[in-house]
């Protein structure tokens, strides 16, 4: 023992009192730092990779007989579902300087078609009462009507190669790729109407995908284009960060 | 071999009449695994907690769209951004749906070992409990003189250790709850919808943030000591706030080692007895 009283009282020449205010200093220094920070550069392959990995994890957790159900009691949104798109300005399809609209479905089908507004609603018809899942965290309850997506790749007869699908619009560049799975799913509709009227421009007219199996930024507006690829096409939020596969 | 109860050697001191009280040995308190676990934790949590805050600010209310909330006074006010991480909605799900499994994984590599290692058996509530909690209460507020005898833990501390693993659990699940509204529809049934279950992990958060926080709180003012006994294992029972009979803030540290007393004056020696 030294005669130093104080040794008694220190370690490494820090006594007690400064290793506690050190010690809340650092802690409270790397927490501020990390306010409201993106996090540490290096990170980001890392993030990158859980990204993909959960993908596998989203794909091994999707079924076809999983369905979305509204909760009993559920208002439906109505004129509070909120709209929006990329361009400037609500999109509207210009007839006169685009001739009619009509929706492309080709890639890797036996029978690519073009399909007018009326060869639509001439396809089978379903009305799905479901939520609609935004990345933001709200939902908002709906009722969606159009042709089941599994119909229409029935109709153009889709090769078993395609293992994604492209949905393209004329809302600037907006589109977004998605797994053949999740689009073969009962409840994803190819939908020109809403709540018992025709789809509005706020909302995607002439016509949307729809489903509840993907997250809302999934589910392009708009249409204009329905592509069977071999491989994924990412898409205007996945490009810039947002998670490719926004399953639900 | 026993990790828990492995006292070091007595240290070695010259001096064989020490002026004070020798401390007591210090004795191994945590196992590496339950401070690895600890710490990895501690960077999960405020991880999950930070880019959960910014998820939530994209929406920082729970009402489904056309309806209204009853059970949140804050609809509509996002939480202060200093609060969050991640800096925007689609870095902050990557940082929480990353960060997701390491807080799982080491929750469960936690619990697992406790339950094998037999720690668990600091942390259940027992018969008592409620009782001895109360017996801290009264001793934090001046109402009891003595620090209450305890084990491991005190009894206050007992029940938050306990508590946390599940308001974990509680977090975890709610999440994937929120996560898989569709595919798991029968867990998002289970917390009553997908807007209950939101709520429920936002609650769950709130639970696991309050308990961290006194957590903190009570090791700077009570138990100090306890930082380096969750980074090297040691901890020195002399210095445990029972043994310091330690309110918050009061008596953080051990009495000072009183000055020595000054040595006696020099004596003459007796003169020689003249015959």
């Amino acid at each position: 023992m030294s005669d130093d009283p104080r040794e008694f009282f220190t370690i490494n020449g820090i006594d007690r009192r400064d290793f506690l205010i050190r010690g809340s200093g650092i802690i409270s220094a790397a927490l501020l730092a990390a306010c409201n920070s993106r996090g540490p550069k290096a990170a980001d392959r890392l993030l990158e990779y859980a990204e993909r990995k959960n993908r596998g994890v989203e794909a091994a957790l999707f079924r076809h007989r999983s369905m979305d159900v509204v909760q009993a009691g559920a208002h439906e949104a109505g004129n509070k579902l909120p709209s929006y798109f990329i361009s400037p300005t609500v999109p509207v399809w210009d007839e006169s300087a685009r001739g009619k609209w009509a929706l492309e479905v080709n890639g890797l089908v036996g029978n690519p078609v073009r399909l007018t507004l009326d060869d639509l609603h001439r396809l089978p018809q379903v009305s799905n009462r479901v939520n609609h899942y935004c990345v933001e965290g709200w939902t908002a309850v709906e009722t969606w009507t159009g042709v089941p997506f599994a119909e229409l790749a029935r109709f153009v007869r889709a090769d078993p190669s395609a293992r994604f699908v492209d949905f393209q619009s004329f809302d600037d560049d907006y589109h977004e790729s998605w797994d053949i799975e999740s689009a073969m799913h009962r409840q994803t509709v190819v939908a020109y109407g809403l709540d018992g009227t025709l789809l509005e421009p706020a909302h995607g007219a002439p016509a949307r995908v729809y489903s509840p199996v993907k997250l809302g930024y999934k589910n392009t507006k708009y249409l204009t284009k329905i592509v069977f690829m071999p491989q994924m096409n990412g898409g205007y939020w996945s490009d810039q960060g947002y998670e490719w596969y926004g399953g639900v | 071999m026993t990790l828990m109860a492995a006292p070091y050697p007595p240290a070695l001191t010259e001096d064989p009449t020490p002026q004070v009280e020798p401390r007591s040995s210090p004795r191994k308190r945590h196992h590496w695994i339950v401070r690895v676990t600890h710490w990895v934790n501690f960077i999960a949590i405020v991880i999950m907690v930070g880019s959960g805050l910014r998820i939530f600010n994209a929406y920082p209310a729970f009402a489904r769209k056309g309806e209204v909330f009853c059970c949140y006074p804050f609809e509509h006010k996002p939480i202060p951004s200093w609060l969050t991480f991640g800096y925007w909605l689609g870095g902050a799900r990557h940082w929480h749906f990353a960060m997701m499994w390491v807080l799982v994984v080491n929750g469960l590599v936690y619990l697992t070992f406790i339950y094998l290692h037999g720690e668990w058996r600091d942390l259940v509530p027992r018969k008592g409990d409620i009782r001895d909690s109360w017996q801290m209460v009264k001793f934090y507020a001046f109402r009891r003189k003595d620090h209450p005898h305890q084990g491991k833990h005190n009894a206050l501390q007992k029940g938050a250790y306990f508590a946390l693993p599940i308001a974990a659990a509680l977090a975890v699940l709610t999440g994937i709850a929120i996560w898989k509204p569709v595919q798991l529809s029968w867990l998002t049934a289970l917390f009553g919808g997908y807007v209950w279950a939101r709520y429920w992990h936002f609650i769950a958060m709130l639970l696991i943030v309050i308990l961290s926080v006194i957590h903190v709180f009570m090791v700077f003012a009570v138990d100090p000591y306890s930082i380096t006994s969750m980074i090297t294992g040691n901890y020195d029972p002399g210095l445990s706030p029972e043994a310091r009979n330690a309110r918050p803030f009061y008596h953080i540290f051990p009495p000072r080692r009183p000055p020595a007393p000054p040595a006696p004056p020099l004596q003459s020696p007796p003169p020689a007895e003249t015959a």
